[in-house]
């Protein structure tokens, strides 16, 4: 089967319109990917109409490519102007902005593009070995595994950027509280939204994310006195050394990991993935006090884990016919816009069809990847530009990204205060990860505990015999406990041994 | 294989012609006065839904032809928020000459039936049906629920839990509808989406669920969905097994509709010239393949008659079941 598949990749790439259309959908895909307002998404949403004129193999490889590279192209403008290019790639901006600021913007460019197209290619080794089988996994969770899940998200609060937990507990509270605006899933009830239609379907994260990170520093760099005149820094387009590549392999290799698994699960999917895949990369680094400051491993963790997500979101998209992401709907509609219809006999009757996604897939991580490295230089002299003609630029961005998300003017409000708010909460020493981390994570908690009472019929000891959601409880009280507890161990122990010494 | 070789030449042959069609429109003469004269600018659908969705699709597909028909330019307009409030206001405030058109589905006549839409159902008039989706209820293929009298007579010992979408939305009226006419009891489960649900049901969090066809069409097929009803007055050709509704003496008919409909002050002439121009295009094998494609089939499509009728009475419905839950005052 292996072998089959392999020769089957093999001839997909000697068909010289296919390797053509896929190199336009990766092209395609790192620009609107780099382009705030337009997403991975929007795009193949677009593109659906126009590949009725394509072969179905055609079409699908055309949209997964872009799929691939958009999730990539995200983390080029999160890098250099702190206002990610797609949903994804937010976490990207908490270590990549400073990089890029400390006059390292090719080592984080580099490093994002290595990291995406490894963790891409891992997930798709695990798609081409193990779909049909890992797509249960969908099956296992429920709403009490996905608030087990959200829970365990919201307890890395207390460790994430910032010196400080409590005010971290803080920001993540706070952005729970913004998610709960708009209509209730499981009441239908509107709340927070002064009887406006455009908070009825809620704050959504980018525009609070936009405004948090990219508006914040704007305002910021407006507020300066004099304008600055910084020394060019060659280093700026320095690519990631050997050093740096032995010393995140194996954060890439653990968002890997944990980017193809939150892939499979049908719920937020990359942008979920790259938060916990941050999360890890920071609990496990032997530099946590640089994390926030432009630490290379708080780039290589997210990036890893969302490219690995869209691999994931294949598995159920082509093995259930439950789309694992946003993007991933797109492509099941251009599939049964085809006459094919997605399903574990997809494997046994389509197997062509299967392999030439893959192929797609896997040239696009790989063209991404030369793409980006070669790039990396060009696109990090962004951080070069004096900053009085760069920042109206990223004014325009941040109303684009803002704006194109649902096409409405409320949101570009919502970024412009969510930047005002910005410069407060910074001045007293908020940082904004985990406001954007409650508010991603906030709906999620809030939808799957009401499901969940209504499955145990309002008793919550019905979690107890949920053991997943058991394991991601346990999960979050080691985060939570773990480092406070070793500390506490060693103060008795020094106690108790300065205590037998006189 | 040989059908899609097929279908690709005439797909080349498509796009020649719509080239020569886009020529000949930039030599057609403009500026004459009347009916005739319609449309002389191009046509805006107002959707209420981002980019990507089934109303974003559907409106694209349906205006690949409707643009040649039409000889005009056609485009969507997404104007997204409050259930379709922010659409519905926007098409309130265009003139009623026909060039601006709304995509709507039940959540538009739901909003309306809350009290909350800046439009009435009075405000509006169909022009076509675009796609025609019927809620069937199902359960897991091994359930002990075998037929709709096993899930009622579940229902009256302890609540049934019966996935739907956003409470107070077309699945949640559905079920509870279902419930009233049925004399059972529903628990009722709401998520984010069709997907969310089907996932639930096959890993046994709830017992049941209302989904459409074409959500559930896979797990049908293969035994992992059993349908117990559709909430329809006769059979459905896709489901010739499955009882309807109607037949079983429950007074529960509920679908997914989506259609086009203009504000009522537009001309009946240029409602007709619309209509005539969408029901052709969605004649052609271009929108059938997406329609079957997505396992709907060619009932789907209608006209002006039918659809406004429909909306009517899929208001009027609304309007019962709300009241009825208490939630919407008289």
């Amino acid at each position: 089967m292996a072998l089959t598949g392999a020769a089957a990749v093999w001839a997909s790439f000697q068909d010289v319109q296919f390797l053509a259309l896929v190199l336009a959908g990766t092209l395609t895909g790192i620009l609107v990917g780099a382009l705030p307002g337009l997403s991975s998404s929007m795009a193949t949403a677009l593109l659906l109409p126009f590949t009725i004129y394509l072969q179905p193999i055609e079409a699908i490889a055309v949209l997964s490519a872009l799929y691939c590279a958009g999730t990539f192209g995200g983390s080029i403008t999160a890098i250099l102007i702190n206002a990610p290019g797609a949903p994804p790639a937010a976490a990207t901006a908490f270590d990549g902005y400073p990089m890029a600021k400390n006059g390292e913007a090719g080592r984080a460019l580099g490093m994002a593009a290595v990291a995406s197209s490894l963790g891409g290619i891992f997930s798709l080794i695990t798609l081409i070995l193990a779909a049909p089988a890992l797509a249960k996994i969908a099956y296992a969770f429920g709403p009490p595994e996905y608030f087990a899940l959200a829970v365990f998200g919201l307890s890395m609060l207390a460790s994430i950027s910032g010196e400080m937990a409590v005010k971290n507990l803080i920001g993540g509270a706070l952005g729970v509280l913004i998610s709960t605006i708009g209509v209730d899933l499981t009441t239908g009830v509107e709340r927070f939204t002064f009887g406006s239609p455009h908070l009825y379907e809620g704050v959504h994260f980018i525009p609070v994310l936009i405004g948090l990170f990219a508006m914040t520093e704007l305002y910021e760099q407006a507020g300066k006195h004099r304008p600055n005149y910084e020394r060019i820094r060659l280093s700026a387009m320095r690519l990631p050394s050997r050093e740096d590549f032995r010393r995140v392999w194996a954060t890439i290799l653990r968002s890997s990991g944990i980017g193809t698994f939150v892939g499979i699960l049908p719920a937020e999917g990359g942008t979920v993935a790259a938060m916990i895949g941050y999360n890890e990369a920071k609990r496990w680094s032997s530099n946590k006090q640089n994390f926030g400051k432009g630490e290379i491993e708080g780039v290589a963790g997210p990036e890893a884990a969302n490219n690995a997500a869209t691999g994931g979101a294949m598995v159920p998209t082509l093995a259930l016919g439950i789309p694992g992401s946003a993007t991933a709907a797109v492509i099941l509609g251009g599939l049964q816009m085809h006459g094919l219809r997605p399903g574990p006999y997809l494997f046994e009757e389509q197997p062509a069809l299967l392999y030439a996604i893959f192929a797609a897939m896997l040239l696009a991580n790989v063209t991404f990847l030369a793409l980006g490295l070669v790039g990396a230089k060009g696109f990090s002299r962004v951080s070069l530009i004096p900053r009085q003609f760069l920042w109206p630029s990223v004014f325009v961005l941040c109303l684009i990204g803002a704006y194109g998300l649902r096409h409405s003017m409320a949101d570009v409000w919502i970024m412009m205060v969510a930047g005002v708010a910005g410069v407060f909460l910074r001045r007293h020493g908020f940082s904004p990860a985990p406001i954007v981390m409650g508010l991603v994570l906030g709906t999620l908690l809030e939808n799957s505990f009401a499901q969940s009472m209504i499955i145990f019929d309002h008793a919550a000891t019905g979690f107890l015999q949920r053991p997943i959601a058991l394991l991601f409880f346990a999960l979050a009280l080691c985060g939570l406990f773990f480092t406070p507890a070793v500390r506490l161990a060693r103060a008795l122990l020094s106690a108790s041994n300065t205590g037998k010494r006189p | 294989m040989k059908r899609t070789a097929k279908s690709i030449d005439a797909g080349r042959r498509d796009f020649l012609i719509a080239g020569a069609g886009m020529t000949a429109m930039l030599a057609w003469p403009g500026g004459r006065p009347g009916a005739a004269d319609f449309p002389s600018g191009p046509i805006e659908v107002v959707t209420h839904a981002g980019l990507g969705g089934g109303t974003d699709t559907t409106a694209r597909m349906l205006l690949i032809r409707t643009r040649r028909n039409l000889k005009a330019d056609a485009v969507v307009n997404p104007k997204t928020g409050g259930g379709g409030r922010v659409a519905m206001s926007y098409v309130k405030n265009r003139p009623a000459d026909g060039h601006t058109v709304m995509a709507i589905t039940p959540t538009h006549l739901f909003t309306m039936a809350q009290g909350r839409a800046p439009l009435g159902i009075d405000d509006i008039k169909g022009v076509v049906r675009s796609t025609d989706d019927p809620i069937v209820v199902m359960v897991r293929g091994d359930s002990p629920l075998r037929t709709m009298e096993d899930l009622v007579k579940a229902g009256r010992k302890t609540p049934v839990k019966w996935g739907t979408t956003q409470i107070g939305g077309v699945d949640h009226v559905a079920a509870a509808t279902f419930g009233k006419e049925a004399d059972t009891r529903i628990a009722v489960v709401p998520f984010e989406g069709g997907g969310e649900i089907v996932t639930n049901l096959m890993g046994g969090n709830i017992q049941a669920a209302g989904l459409n066809v074409t959500e559930a069409k896979d797990q049908l097929e293969r035994g992992d969905f059993r349908a117990l009803v559709s909430l329809t007055e006769k059979r459905i050709s896709s489901l010739p097994d499955t009882p309807s509704a109607g037949e079983k003496g429950v007074n529960a008919f509920f679908s997914t509709v989506r259609g086009i409909v203009v504000l009522k002050g537009v001309p009946q002439e240029r409602v007709q010239i619309l209509e005539a121009a969408m029901l052709k295009a969605m004649k052609h094998k271009t929108y059938q393949g997406y329609l079957t494609g997505n396992g709907l089939d060619a009932d789907s499509i209608a006209g002006s008659e039918v659809w406004d009728r429909q909306i009517r009475r899929m208001y009027a419905d609304a309007r019962r079941a709300l009241l009825d839950l208490g939630m919407v005052k008289q």
